[in-house]
């Protein structure tokens, strides 16, 4: 006999509001089907009452961890709608921003899949090294979430003090070597409930169009930063981390390569920092000459590829149309077949190894 | 010729590719979106989004249908008449809850498919995106 187990929109194992109703014969999870939409915020009608200063703001606000990805995106887009290339060093400053906020995601992202691991004092050690990337982050910005470096053109802030962001990549990539990965790796208890569970085939990963770490954790090679370069991307020797297993281990390894692969970027970002401008242009653009066009930017984003298409009307000073496809809501659907005969006890593991953004897929 | 410059050729299309706003374009023409999509499927594409615009005045609304082919995003306008246009749940499953979210935000309707609650939102009301819809 099948049962019914709600697990949310408010539970100890989400981080924020999103359901999965669990159809459950004994401890065996034999379906599933996920609600979103609690908070969602019409962020995308929003930005067409916004004009072109004012909807960068707006749409930083889409993601609370990922927020520089949504302004990079969203001004390359308004970038290619006004034929506008950023200097070289701000392209390289948009790379250092973006690595930045992938290391932080990720070692946050480590820091939770600790704790429903049961594993608390490997979560306080990912949050503490979480801290010095948000220290970076904030000596750049002066911000912790919303850091307003990106502008239409360029980007709003210089990096005053490179040598700190790579004292700080050195600290992180050896912890990460030291600590970090040996023991999610080998240890007994991140094994036993990691390995073999939550998995997403490979076929079935290209089916439910899934994108960033869950793709290729399912062995898809896929990555916006070395298939479409963007920013300085095209100037950066990285390597794209693929494992073929499918299960939370999978994504688990992905991520925690990536985070050495992103501590690699950014070291190549700051010894070739070019000297020069922070963007092209006074700031200032007449949208409203504009003629009716359309354009669309893709970035890897932490958790996967974000597009944005962005319609500007002839005479507007706003957006006509601002729509936005977040990493979440690809890979969101693809929870139903990760926890198909799974346990019970496993599913929020499960559903957290994809490292949701319900802020992102609630926009 | 890559595999893409050979996609207009394998579709019956005779027009090339038309390279704007970061975007390979194509105009389908004949073909209908279930026809494309199963082409897509057949050239492993990743599906990546459907894109929906309101058209001024009365113009109706238009699809913008992207799959992605080894790091080129390809897209295909549809525009259409009426509110509804074929489903390709059934070929992409990848397209659900941009299908779901298209149908609640600007009404139309996917036929051929299963609508499950909204997903969104509550209520029961498609078309809340649609400009004369806010400003009632």
């Amino acid at each position: 006999m099948s049962y019914k187990i709600p697990m949310g929109p408010y539970h100890p194992a989400l981080e924020e509001p999103y359901k999965l109703d669990l159809i459950c014969e004994g401890e065996t999870v034999c379906d599933a089907k996920l609600h979103i939409g609690f908070n969602f915020r019409g962020i995308e009608h929003l930005a067409e009452t916004r004009n072109y200063i004012q909807v960068i703001a707006l749409m930083e606000r889409v993601c609370g961890i990922c927020s520089n990805i949504h302004t990079l995106t969203l001004c390359q887009a308004m970038e290619g709608l006004t034929n506008l290339t950023p200097p070289p060093r701000a392209q390289y400053i948009r790379v250092i921003m973006a690595e930045l906020e992938r290391l932080h995601s990720h070692v946050l992202w480590a820091g939770i899949a600790a704790k429903l691991m049961g594993f608390k004092t490997m979560f306080m050690t990912c949050f503490e090294l979480r801290e010095k990337v948000m220290d970076v982050l904030q000596a750049i910005s002066g911000n912790r979430v919303n850091y307003s470096m990106n502008r239409v053109g360029g980007v709003n802030r210089d990096i005053d003090d490179p040598a700190a962001v790579l004292k700080m990549v050195e600290a992180i990539e050896a912890e990460m070597a030291r600590t970090v990965i040996p023991i999610f790796t080998t240890s007994t208890t991140a094994r036993s409930r990691c390995a073999g569970i939550g998995i997403l085939t490979n076929e079935k990963a290209l089916s439910c169009g899934v994108v960033g770490p869950v793709a290729r954790a399912s062995g898809l090679p896929q990555d916006i930063r070395r298939a479409a370069p963007y920013a300085a991307y095209a100037e950066m020797e990285f390597d794209v981390p693929v494992q073929p297993a499918g299960d939370v281990t999978a994504r688990l390894l992905v991520r925690a390569l990536e985070i050495m692969e992103t501590c690699k970027i950014l070291r190549q970002a700051i010894a070739k920092l070019p000297p020069g401008e922070l963007f092209t242009g006074d700031g200032k653009f007449d949208f409203t000459k504009m003629v009716t066009t359309t354009s669309t930017s893709r970035v890897e984003a932490p958790r996967g590829e974000v597009m944005y298409s962005v319609s500007w009307k002839e005479g507007s000073r706003n957006p006509a149309r601002v729509h936005v496809r977040t990493p979440t809501f690809a890979n969101m659907p693809a929870i139903r077949w990760m926890v198909l005969g799974a346990r019970l006890a496993d599913t929020p593991l499960i559903q957290a190894s994809i490292d949701p953004c319900y802020s992102c897929t609630d926009r | 010729m890559t595999v893409l410059e050979g996609i207009p050729a394998k579709l019956g299309i005779n027009e090339p590719w038309t390279v704007k706003g970061g975007v390979h374009w194509l105009d389908p023409g004949h073909l209908s979106i279930r026809e494309l999509a199963a082409a897509m499927n057949a050239l492993h594409a990743r599906f990546v989004t459907i894109t929906a615009y309101q058209l001024p005045k009365d113009e109706g609304l238009r699809l913008e249908y992207h799959w992605d082919l080894d790091g080129q995003l390809m897209g295909f306008p549809f525009k259409l008449a009426g509110n509804s246009i074929e489903s390709i749940y059934d070929l992409c499953e990848a397209v659900d809850w941009i299908e779901r979210e298209i149908h609640e935000g600007f009404a139309v309707d996917f036929t051929g498919r299963e609508y499950e609650p909204l997903l969104l939102r509550q209520g029961d009301t498609p078309g809340v995106n649609l400009r004369e819809e806010v400003k009632k």
